[in-house]
């Protein structure tokens, strides 16, 4: 191959493996339905309605990990708080644990046997089999995607931009508003990225918490159970398509952030 | 005024420890030392980003050590200028005047005076990115004056330059001091820059103080060898009293100070400059010497001369090199006068 040297060709035939076991799956399972029965499966109402349930509920657990992920990004980037470590790793956690037992857990508290389940209960607010709760395992899910990309952007920005900021009169809100977000901008828009694609691919826990309203990865699986594979690929196969459309998009408006520290 | 009392600072693996010295207001104070000797820590103490843990930081009467950085009233310019890359000239240089900290009527003047005292009128919508070091530095400059702050603290505002605008900074922060009449308290581990900008300075080593006063006092009178060595002070030995005379150890040379040298000095120093060759006679110090190597530092030349078994380093024009023909083993009447002998 030219313009790679013998190291360069030796640990592409060892990637190769690798990039097999990734792209021929898919590559199978994407190429397997006809034409007819993909336009058959985009005009199943149901189809389209849990596709596009899944992608909404995932940006909404994707902004909201912003909303509610960005001071804790910050904190762990910024502040030296007691515990730091012990709060890191309850940040990873989710990554860890089975995501069934993370439907199982938030049921748990959301139940009317737990305060806090009785008090969302007279709040009016239900987890169990609502778009509520699928949000909330969403989160759960992708949240430590979102707050390890933008600590680590935060990271990145010089403390002493900030100092500067505090010696030219701006308090601490005004220059994390001021320096500290914009400049981490696009790592925020990158942290979003990241948990709503963690959010779009979940089952495990969701399948828990709501099997209805039904989101994509239930009902491919509900199809496969019930139909057997030939009538859950096509389903598969626009979750993954929408899926790309939307991803390249973002990536897209990530591109669009001017980065600062490369 | 700013003065600290007793001020200290305990870090892991590093402590600033009893600092007192005074800054009149409208003066131009230095604070030098060698790189880690805690001078930038010291200056962040100052500005608040790191309260002093011990002691006082008085400014107007009042202690303000606790005093948060933004309620100060005090500007600090970094040496690596810290302009904000998101925001272009103008936006850096009017990030702090938001929310009335700076009379609303007053920004437009003072950014006009601004941009061109500091020849900034071209590079306005400019970047930080794509400015030089000098512009960089001037945009610094003006962010922290439009704030008209009541002292401007620079760590080393010269070291980060290319040798083509150091001059010119040089003489722009002069002036500057100059027209504003602020109390600037300046970092730096070069002596030049400091004889230059400052009227009073002190030396930080090791988190300490060893010595403050006039520049001119601190360049005349060192009062350790470290004092010595930093302040560019050169032929340092130890050496034995004779009569009116200081005889440097392991040399047979005499050598007559202005004073006799005080109790307990033990090192005598002379600036190589100090060091001349001989044409008049009228120097009461004078030596046959050998020049024993010659270096040529680029306009200046350092000449290592022996006589009577000691080493003399004399810094020289180059074009008296040239045009006496001299090089190694050449022989040369040396002179310097007995106020250039200084002891401690």
């Amino acid at each position: 191959m030219p313009g790679m040297d013998n190291m360069g060709r030796l640990f592409l035939v060892l990637s190769l493996p690798l990039v097999l076991l990734l792209t021929l799956p898919l590559i199978q399972m994407t190429t397997q339905p006809t034409l007819a029965m993909l336009v058959e499966t985009l005009r199943d109402k149901d189809v389209m309605a849990a596709i596009l349930r899944s992608v909404g509920l995932a940006l909404a657990a994707g902004l909201l990990a912003f909303a509610m992920g960005t001071p804790t990004a910050y904190l762990l980037a910024r502040r030296d708080v007691p515990g730091k470590k012990v709060i890191e790793g309850i940040i990873d956690l989710p990554i860890m644990i089975p995501h069934p037992v993370v439907g199982i857990a938030i049921l748990s508290v959301a139940g009317r046997n737990h305060p806090l389940g009785r008090w969302l209960g007279e709040m009016g607010i239900q987890i169990m089999g609502t778009k509520t709760g699928i949000v909330t395992v969403l989160l759960f899910v992708g949240l430590p995607f979102y707050v390890n990309t933008v600590k680590a952007g935060m990271e990145q920005v010089p403390r002493r931009l900030e100092n500067a900021s505090r010696t030219l009169g701006a308090g601490g809100l005004e220059t994390f508003c001021r320096v500290t977000l914009p400049l981490t901008w696009r790592h925020m828009v990158l942290g979003v990225v990241m948990c709503t694609a963690r959010a779009i691919s979940e089952f495990g826990a969701v399948v828990i918490v709501a099997y209805h309203p039904m989101t994509a990865p239930v009902m491919i699986y509900e199809r496969f159970t019930a139909f057997g594979l030939k009538y859950s690929q096509p389903v598969a196969v626009w979750l993954i398509l929408i899926s790309f459309a939307l991803f390249i998009v973002l990536r897209m408006l990530s591109r669009t952030v001017p980065q600062y520290y490369r | 005024m700013i003065q600290l009392d007793h001020a200290g600072m305990a870090l892991p693996g590093f402590a600033l420890e009893d600092i007192n010295f005074t800054v009149e207001d409208g003066e131009f104070f230095a604070l030098m030392g060698p790189t880690g000797s805690g001078k930038s820590l010291l200056l962040e103490g100052i500005m608040g980003l790191m309260p002093f843990s011990s002691g006082r930081l008085v400014f107007e009467g009042k202690d303000i050590n606790r005093v948060p950085v933004e309620r100060r009233r005090f500007a600090l310019v970094y040496q690596d200028f810290a302009l904000f890359p998101h925001l272009d000239v103008t936006g850096n240089i009017l990030y702090g005047t938001v929310r009335g900290r700076v009379p609303g009527k007053e920004i437009p003047g003072r950014f006009d005076m601004l941009v061109e005292t500091l020849g900034l009128e071209r590079v306005l919508d400019r970047r930080p990115h794509n400015l030089s070091g000098g512009e960089k530095q001037r945009v610094a400059l003006a962010r922290s004056l439009i704030l008209n702050p009541k002292v401007l603290l620079l760590d080393e505002p010269l070291s980060a330059l290319d040798p083509l605008y150091l001059d010119g900074t040089r003489r722009l922060l002069k002036s500057l001091h100059g027209k504003l009449g602020i109390t600037m308290v300046m970092v730096s581990h070069n002596f030049q820059d400091v004889v230059f900008l400052a009227q009073s300075g002190g030396i930080v080593r090791n988190g300490r103080m060893v010595q403050q006063g006039k520049i001119s006092t601190l360049f005349d009178s060192p009062v350790s060898r470290f004092a010595a060595d930093f302040v560019g002070m050169k032929n340092i030995c130890r050496f034995s009293r004779d009569v009116d005379r200081i005889c440097p150890e392991g040399t047979g040379a005499g050598i007559l100070p202005a004073t006799p040298p005080a109790p307990g000095h033990t090192r005598m120093g002379i600036r190589p400059e100090e060091i001349l060759p001989d044409t008049s006679g009228a120097m009461e110090n004078r030596f046959r010497a050998v020049i024993e190597t010659i270096a040529d530092h680029g306009g200046m030349v350092q000449v290592i001369l022996l006589a009577e078994g000691m080493a003399f380093e004399a810094l020289w024009p180059t074009p008296w090199i040239r045009d006496r023909k001299l090089a190694p083993g050449s022989q040369v009447d040396i002179a310097f006068p007995k106020r250039a002998v200084h002891t401690f």
